[in-house]
């Protein structure tokens, strides 16, 4: 089943200076999607697109068929959840627990449901001691925890999160890409804005990568994040292992490596070779 | 529900090559003090229009009509709701006082606008402080302007993130609607503070208040333009007001629609 599908989308703030141009995509349900890029290439302007924040110049993006154009963000929200960068850009509420609850209030939850919800999202997140405190009380990596769980919390058909690693300790970044996981598990699609080509390489399967409003690459994140040419188009930084990949060429590394384990085993197999002859 | 920030957009400076851009802005803000008088003390049409045409000139001069237009635009509607005004509670020559007023509105909006389409806020600054405003509040006065377009782009993430969480603006009642602008407002309010604190900490890190008297890399100065734009100004200033106080102004001049 087709979950979003972009068909020649072009976008402009401003006349005819256009941000996104002749943008085509299928995300089909139950993908996890990297949306990758240098600054500016109009990844959170394509991401607003999902839920009608923005509606297209020219083309048309349908959300599960429905065109975006014909719905409000309201209605789409309740479909496609986007989990903005900066969590500050949303706190209103006295308490976290009233802050985790406001999308599900106006959704029309009842009120049962909304506080077995709320409560268990923030045990899932470790939020729970803090569930009276106000959300500005938190710290940069708990705030944008909460900001996730505001999202997760009605449980949207696709989830989208902008930079959802970005001052994440290591351990509350593996429990992101583990919800993930679980969530992807249940056969929610998941899409990611994000620069953090480790994350790309932990959870997602399919990477795209823009560059001036355009989609440049489209695929498996084994061809494209180990592809040379596009990542320095894309103001890309290959992930270290793949670097590393890529100096014992000589040795016959194979040069698309992603991963700590694929590395090691190539490794192993090129000595192996070695010793044999 | 959409941001009015139209009205901002005629005060927002590009910089032009040209004669108006070009004056000491001084020399402006003289020209700005002489039209508003000049608007506000007649109740007769004549003179605030000559006026208004001035500055319709002064545009074009100064090419910014489409910047100018604008700003006229989004007090349309706000002019209208001065003549209806002004025409109802008028007790007599209902129809020349309510014109008068609404023309004194566009003259004053577009003889402002004129100043701040061809005035850079740091020329403006600069001329406040020639004229002895203390720095601390040009400085406020030039922030102020700098972070108009930032408050907007703010408001605009924020509505964003909310309505993306199942907010909905567009329905509902007036009392409703007042109660949506809560997720909204707070928000922005904590973060603006937020900029605040962080933008006083970047003027303290660059040594702001160090010392009492402190130098200006660009400075202004009166050139031989902008003191023939003072003498030209003066004349017309010194001929009207002899010639109001003597009563020698032809009688047109005073003309006033009849209703």
């Amino acid at each position: 089943m087709i979950a979003i599908e972009v068909k020649n989308l072009y976008f402009a703030y401003y006349d005819e200076d256009y941000v996104l141009k002749d943008i085509n995509l299928i995300i089909r349900k139950g993908e996890r999607v990297a949306i990758m890029g240098e600054n500016g290439a109009g990844k959170t302007t394509l991401i607003k697109h999902f839920n009608g924040l923005l509606k297209p110049k020219r083309g048309y993006v349908k959300i599960f068929g429905k065109d975006t154009r014909n719905f409000s963000v309201a209605e789409l929200s309740r479909i496609v959840g986007i989990v903005f960068q900066n969590p500050e850009h949303q706190f209103f509420a006295e308490t976290i627990e009233k802050e985790v609850a406001f999308a599900l209030e106006n959704f029309g939850f009842p009120k049962e449901e909304i506080k077995r919800r709320v409560e268990n999202i923030l045990k899932y997140f470790g939020l729970l001691r803090y569930k009276d405190k106000s959300p500005y009380s938190l710290s940069e990596g708990e705030k944008k925890r909460v900001a996730i769980a505001s999202v997760l919390v009605y449980d949207p058909e696709i989830i989208v999160l902008d930079e959802p690693t970005t001052g994440q300790d290591a351990v509350q970044r593996k429990r992101i890409i583990d919800l993930m996981k679980k969530i992807s598990s249940l056969g929610k699609t998941i899409i990611a804005v994000t620069h953090d080509i480790d994350f790309v390489i932990e959870l997602f399967d399919r990477v795209i990568i823009m560059a001036n409003g355009r989609i440049i690459a489209d695929g498996p994140i084994k061809e494209i994040l180990t592809n040379r040419e596009v990542l320095s188009k894309a103001r890309l930084l290959p992930s270290p292992i793949t670097q590393c990949a890529w100096l014992l060429k000589e040795l016959g590394v194979p040069q698309n490596i992603l991963t700590p384990d694929e590395f090691v085993k190539s490794i192993i197999e090129v000595f192996q070779l070695e010793y044999k002859d | 529900m959409s941001i009015k920030i139209n009205l901002f957009k005629g005060f927002e400076f590009k910089h032009k090559n040209t004669l108006i851009h070009n004056l000491d802005p001084r020399v402006k803000g003289l020209y700005v003090i002489i039209s508003s008088i000049i608007a506000l003390i007649y109740i007769s049409p004549i003179p605030v229009t000559i006026t208004f045409l001035i500055s319709v000139i002064l545009v074009i001069i100064a090419r910014v009509v489409k910047e100018w237009c604008a700003t006229m635009k989004s007090i349309a509607l706000f002019a209208i709701f001065i003549f209806i005004l002004n025409y109802l509670v008028s007790p007599y020559q209902k129809l020349n006082f309510a014109i008068t007023m609404t023309l004194r509105l566009l003259t004053l909006t577009s003889v402002f606008s004129v100043f701040f389409l061809t005035t850079s806020p740091e020329d403006f600054s600069l001329a406040l402080l020639k004229v002895g405003v203390p720095y601390e509040y040009t400085l406020v006065f030039n922030m102020a302007i700098r972070f108009i377009p930032t408050l907007a782009r703010d408001l605009q993430t924020i509505m964003d993130a909310q309505k993306s969480r199942g907010l909905e603006l567009e329905k509902g009642g007036f009392l409703q609607k007042v109660r949506k602008m809560i997720p909204i407002l707070v928000p922005l309010l904590v973060y603006e503070i937020k900029r605040c604190i962080m933008i006083a900490e970047a003027l303290e890190a660059r040594a702001f208040g160090a010392i009492k008297n402190r130098t200006y890399y660009f400075e202004i100065k009166m050139k031989k333009s902008d003191w023939i734009a003072v003498f030209l100004m003066v004349l017309t200033s010194i001929t009207l007001l002899i010639l109001h106080l003597t009563h020698n102004l032809p009688n047109w001049f005073y003309w006033k629609i009849p209703y």
